[in-house]
């Protein structure tokens, strides 16, 4: 107990609200509860992602940390509660609308185009962008970012090894130009020197002043880079704090982080 | 840290040149594939314009039913093909077009070139209606759901007898053939074999115009929505994609051209009833010709539609029992052995590129 206490004050419980870093959010939930059907899955959700913030969500299967991302994205509608993407509500928007309005999502499992081509991938990733001028620059963008892309462009994305896809499926989400990118799960299912990489990435990316929310079962790895975190646990908000705070705290490291 | 390599991404980079893994590289002449088409199409049309002049009524007809094959496939493969939602619905939209176009014409209501035309609006505007609650079901969902549609259009046409003359079937005027022109004026013999093959033209129109149509979805941006929609409907949505809207006006204009070769089709058998045009072997027949030619592709339909029209109409003349046997065999073999049809094959063997223009 006498070490919890000493973590107390970095690390809250959810019934006190954590106001992290300083301004406005960039993407807020306020109570956000949302159901498959009659079941139930987020209860009076809150967090918030503020500018060039990394953020982590943890926690069990079944929290709800997918559901999160799908209630931001639009695939999911809210049934209560209010999603806001700089100071504006997008509560109900359709997905589209949401991307165009600088939301980036990479859905779990590495989701890439299979039949098409690695340019035809990224090109997909800019579907929102009116000016087709500026999908030439944000390819060449992507491809120093990420160079094995640049040397498979035309290579068919489904033939691509499984980390491979994961580097396609970061780089389309920039194509978008997003002012925060939703990550699901970018390590799940890669061999360890991919994980690594995908990590390596995601500290490019956030060295670079991207904005990032991350869901990861690599819960211990995805704090390590991130500014903060939430646990989450059945829906609902259990602990928050910084990145480091929450890797410190006993109670997370013993619920989550398996010791 | 001896022992300990950093992975970098440049060291990543590395081992991918060095294992040599093959990254594929388009041709040259795969730049210039659109114009090769329209010269092939060109040709093509120009021969086959001429063609009655030098088959007898047994060939031509055999032509028509290539031409009709290819119009079905190649629309079903707009929608079905590229995004990967099989449909069912073909046949209904078959019957329901050859209905419109007959009555149209039975009741005097329009002469046949516009009953054509309607009849393919008619039924885009009914695909439009229906598709959007059916097109939010996924997988075999939306193939039993079309099924059972088109079996319902079967029955309202039958139980309407007030209107479709239900069971006994709609009789078309005969088309009175003049005598053939073979001397003379060249455009004097053209417009007589023309008059005296007017659906055989109708459906030559129809399917080129459904292969331009295939041709410029299949290689716009609209093509690529559509094949992202079959590679992960998901992803689809998370890149701005309306899918629902996308999949809407896939099947509306993927269900324009069954309603129009309906019509055609009605005019050149003289008799239409409801068993005869809403038989669901119109569905399956443009599954299995774009299956077996290559779904999700431009030529694949196409080629699929001449082979298998060509080859089944052979069997059929041998014995009419072993037909049925064939193509059911046929199908399932190309299922197990050449899932992605006969283009699928040539690409594996390199012989041609992995390009939208195919």
């Amino acid at each position: 107990m006498a070490a919890d206490g000493a973590q107390a004050q970095s690390v809250q419980t959810q019934s006190a609200a954590a106001p992290p870093a300083n301004g406005a959010p960039l993407l807020e939930l306020r109570d956000v509860d949302a159901s498959y059907g009659k079941v139930q899955i987020l209860h009076a959700a809150s967090l918030a992602i503020h500018p060039g913030e990394v953020v982590s969500i943890i926690g069990p299967n079944g929290a709800g940390k997918s559901t999160v991302l799908k209630a931001v994205m639009g695939i999911l509608r809210p049934t209560t509660g209010q999603i806001l993407f700089d100071g504006q509500s997008i509560t109900g928007l359709r997905p589209d609308q949401i991307v165009r309005r600088g939301i980036g999502y990479v859905p779990q499992g590495r989701i890439v185009f299979r039949d098409m081509t690695v340019a035809e991938n990224l090109e997909m990733g800019a579907f929102t962008i009116a000016d087709k001028g500026r999908v030439r620059p944000l390819m060449d963008r992507v491809f120093t970012v990420f160079p094995r892309l640049g040397e498979r462009r035309t290579q068919r994305a489904g033939t691509m090894s499984g980390g491979e896809q994961q580097m396609l499926a970061m780089g389309r989400v920039l194509m978008s130009e997003p002012r925060v990118v939703l990550m699901d799960e970018p390590s799940l299912g890669l061999a360890p020197r991919f994980i690594e990489l995908v990590f390596e990435k995601i500290g490019e990316l956030k060295e670079a002043g991207m904005t990032l929310l991350l869901v990861e079962q690599n819960a211990a790895k995805s704090l390590s880079i991130s500014d903060r975190g939430y646990v989450l646990e059945l829906g609902r908000n259990r602990f928050t704090g910084s990145g480091p705070d929450l890797l410190a705290d006993d109670r997370v490291r013993r619920l989550y982080l398996g010791g | 840290m001896s022992g300990v390599t950093e992975e970098t991404p440049a060291a990543e980079l590395e081992r991918a040149r060095e294992s040599g893994r093959p990254v594929a590289r388009l041709p040259r002449w795969e730049r210039h594939l659109g114009w090769l088409y329209l010269v092939l199409l060109l040709g093509a049309v120009a021969w086959l314009a001429w063609f009655p002049r030098l088959a007898n009524a047994y060939n031509v007809t055999l032509a028509l039913t290539v031409l009709l094959v290819i119009a079905l496939a190649t629309s079903w493969n707009i929608l079905s093909g590229f995004s990967g939602y099989t449909s069912f619905g073909h046949a209904g939209f078959f019957g329901i077009g050859s209905y419109v176009g007959a009555l149209l014409i039975f009741y005097e209501r329009t002469s046949w070139i516009p009953a054509v035309i309607l009849a393919g609006f008619a039924t885009a505007l009914i695909a439009l209606v229906i598709g959007y609650p059916t097109l939010r079901l996924r997988g075999p969902y939306f193939a039993i759901t079309m099924l059972g549609l088109s079996e319902l259009a079967r029955i309202v046409v039958t139980a309407w007898d007030s209107l479709t003359l239900g069971g006994q079937g709609v009789y078309l005027p005969i088309l009175r053939l003049e005598p053939p022109v073979t001397s003379g004026p060249l455009i004097d013999q053209l417009r007589n074999v023309v008059h005296n093959n007017q659906n055989y033209y109708a459906m030559l129109l129809l399917a080129v115009v459904a292969i331009v149509v295939s041709y410029a979805v299949g290689t716009s941006r609209f093509g690529l929505e559509l094949l992202a929609i079959r590679d992960d409907e998901l992803a689809a949505r998370a890149m701005g994609i309306r899918t629902t809207r996308i999949k809407i006006t896939a099947f509306a204009l993927s269900s324009f051209f069954p309603g129009a070769a309906g019509a055609i089709y009605a005019r050149h058998v003289g008799l239409i009833d409801p068993p005869s045009v809403f038989l669901v072997i119109w569905s399956i027949r443009a599954i299995a010709t774009s299956i077996l030619g290559g779904q999700g592709t431009i030529l694949g339909p196409i080629i699929g539609a001449i082979v298998l029209t060509l080859v089944t109409e052979k069997v059929w003349e041998t014995d009419p029992n072993l037909y049925q046997v064939f193509l059911g065999g046929l199908i399932v073999l190309v299922v197990l052995f050449i899932p992605g049809g006969i283009l699928a094959l040539l690409q594996d063997r390199g012989w041609l590129p992995r390009t939208r223009r195919i």
